[in-house]
């Protein structure tokens, strides 16, 4: 656990970075850090391993203040990702990640094997080791970067803009291969991004900073897209965040019709009986495609729908494991404007209209409401620190019990 | 141009050439030490480095021979004399490529570095060093080069150096020896300065093949030849 009190950093010149910051980074979680440029987001980063030191206030680290530390010492400990990745040029894949562990005194061998299993874990392919940092690309680098911080297990890892330099596709494969890495590793996760989609999507809990220094609210994504403090951080959060809500709400309490579902083998004539404006055809228990009941018409009433044109399913979303977001969208996509709902096989498992998505996302706001409630009557004994809190005033140093 | 004077003069031509080998690696050698750890500080602290730039400009203003006549009441008509005088100009060519070497390797390197529990000495040695590797020797390229073009002037106070082949040729009107002076000064020029660029190969494999220019070359330009 990372603990801020009342941490202040105010340069020479008089600028203030970080203004009487209270912020707890629980154990194990991932707290991503996000705010306009210039936010202090990245210097309160860089106060964890004291590559900048505060001018007031104090940091603990799992009780300890880090000032009691040896700075090089403590820095072992600390795994950090940049953006610019940092990769020592004149050194191979191998001896990059081995870096820490060979700082702290490990036999080179052991070292370079510990380096060897990172390569893999990060998602590498082991031929990399021997090559040096510019033969590979921007997010073979960043993987580097990251198996380098991970080297010698240290609980806790600062991420300073990790995904920034590359494309958005291998931004999004990195992004998904940090959530599933910390699944499996729980390490203490600072994230600074100023992206906020990132932070919503990495972030166990997002600390929104105002720009002077301050943290604006912090929470959990979900909330922070649900019920924003004020206007600031409606703002940057997005004019989309009711949307993109709804990928924090399940799709296992949506109810799938079947309605519109005819086999192959079923008949133009009884497509036409089920008065459905359109009809899903359904193959071996797979989704095939949507004929709209205007097109029938023109067909014998005897012809099998498998023989009739069909438009194309467009997407489908997983029923039960993908969002209400997957399922709005696939709706919204679809031809017939209604979700096809698939299993894990890609067996058809039902179909859900607007009406059926809105339905279920009033269900599933409802209990959100209901949670937020007992959390924050749980929470009020608790300082401002605590997540769900509002820290936009209670940040002051006044405010700290 | 009469070819048989060479086979004729081989122990001559061969002596020079080695004392001219002496006189240009030497004071490259010797200013590239002073230069490290000049250059440490001067990329430290940087207050530091533009009143020694300044002086460096300044010694590297003094035309060679009178260098050489001010050393002469103290180090006699010497090799050293020759070698000190030559490891100041080397000295001057050698200390900005090393700082602008240091300063060269990225920022976020020496972050991280710092970041993973470096202590200072460690990341100067093991990181900083290795990295600025290329443009030192670029440095001590134009350091060598030099030297060995210059060393020829030695012969005016009495120190053998192909130089000689020069003022012998001029004296008994025989061009041979002139030639002969001139193609293997800039053949030694050219060994060395190969030699160093295999050298800086074999240190340092991580470099991109397709190097830029400005990596090797010199941040100082090269002193006109004697």
């Amino acid at each position: 656990m990372i603990t801020f009190e009342a941490v202040t950093k105010r340069y020479p010149d008089g600028t203030v970075a970080v203004d009487a910051l209270d912020l707890e980074v629980p154990a194990g979680k991932t707290v991503v850090l996000v705010g306009p440029s210039g936010c202090g987001k990245t210097t309160t980063l860089r106060m964890v391993n004291r590559l900048v030191e505060p001018t007031e206030g104090r940091i603990l680290l799992d009780g300890q203040d880090i000032r009691e530390q040896n700075p090089a010492r403590l820095r072992r400990g600390i795994g950090y990702v940049i953006q610019q990745t940092g990769l020592f040029p004149h050194r191979t894949v191998e001896d990059n990640i081995a870096t820490v562990p060979v700082l702290t005194g490990w036999p080179r061998a052991k070292a370079r094997a510990r380096a060897r299993e990172l390569i893999s874990l990060v998602g590498l392919d082991e031929g990399l080791a021997k090559r040096y940092p510019h033969q590979l690309s921007g997010g073979q680098q960043q993987r580097v970067g990251v198996a380098r911080a991970l080297a010698a297990d240290p609980p806790v890892l600062l991420m300073d803009e990790p995904f920034s330099a590359v494309d958005p596709v291998v931004r999004a494969s990195l992004q998904d291969e940090l959530i599933a890495l910390q699944s499996e590793l729980h390490k203490t996760v600072v994230l600074v991004t100023h992206d906020i989609e990132e932070a919503i999507k990495v972030g166990d809990l997002v600390a929104l900073y105002r720009p002077h220094g301050t943290i604006a609210q912090f929470d959990t994504p979900e909330r922070l897209l649900a019920d924003p403090v004020d206007d600031y951080v409606a703002g940057f959060v997005g004019f989309d965040r009711g949307i993109r809500r709804l990928s924090f709400f399940g799709s296992t309490g949506l109810s799938l019709g079947t309605g519109p579902v005819l086999g192959a083998d079923a008949t133009v004539a009884k497509a036409q009986d089920t008065g459905e404006p359109w009809i899903l055809v359904v193959e071996d228990g797979e989704p095939r495609g949507w004929i709209p009941a205007a097109s029938l018409g023109g067909h014998p009433g005897d012809t099998p729908l498998g023989r009739v044109p069909a438009e194309g399913v467009g997407h489908t979303f997983k029923a039960g494991p993908d969002s209400l977001r997957a399922a709005l969208d696939a709706a919204v996509l679809s031809p017939a404007g209604q979700a096809v709902g698939v299993d894990d096989d890609g067996r058809l498992a039902g179909v859900a209209t607007f009406d059926q998505i809105r339905a279920a996302i009033q269900a599933a706001d409802a209990a959100g409401a209901r949670d937020a409630a007992e959390a924050a009557g749980a929470g009020q004994s608790d300082n401002s620190k605590k997540p769900g809190a509002r820290a936009a005033q209670g940040a002051q140093p006044g405010a700290a019990p | 141009m009469m070819w048989s004077w060479i086979p004729d003069n081989w122990s001559l031509i061969w002596h020079l050439t080695w004392e001219n080998f002496k006189l240009g690696v030497l004071p490259a050698l010797y200013g590239l030490i002073i230069a490290l750890p000049l250059g440490i500080v001067a990329a430290r602290w940087r207050w530091f480095y533009p009143p020694v730039l300044t002086l460096v400009a300044v010694i590297y203003a003094i035309p060679s021979l009178a260098l050489f006549v001010a050393l002469i009441p103290a180090f006699g008509l010497t090799d050293t004399t020759v070698i000190i005088a030559l490891t100041v100009f080397s000295l001057c060519v050698i200390l900005p490529n090393v700082v602008e070497g240091l300063r060269s390797v990225p920022a976020p390197v020496t972050q991280a570095a710092t970041a993973m529990g470096y202590g200072g000495l460690r990341r100067l040695v093991t990181v900083e060093l290795p990295l600025a590797l290329p443009v030192i020797i670029g440095g001590l390229r134009v350091g060598v080069v030099s030297s060995i073009s210059l060393a020829s002037l030695g012969q005016l106070i009495g120190v053998s150096s192909l130089g000689y082949l020069f003022i012998d040729g001029l004296q008994r009107d025989f061009p041979t020896e002139i030639y002969v002076g001139l193609v293997l000064t800039i053949a030694l020029a050219l060994v060395c300065d190969l030699t160093l660029v295999g050298i800086r190969r074999i240190l340092t494999p991580w470099q991109p093949r397709r190097e830029k220019r400005s990596r090797g070359a010199a941040a100082v330009p090269m002193r006109g030849a004697a």
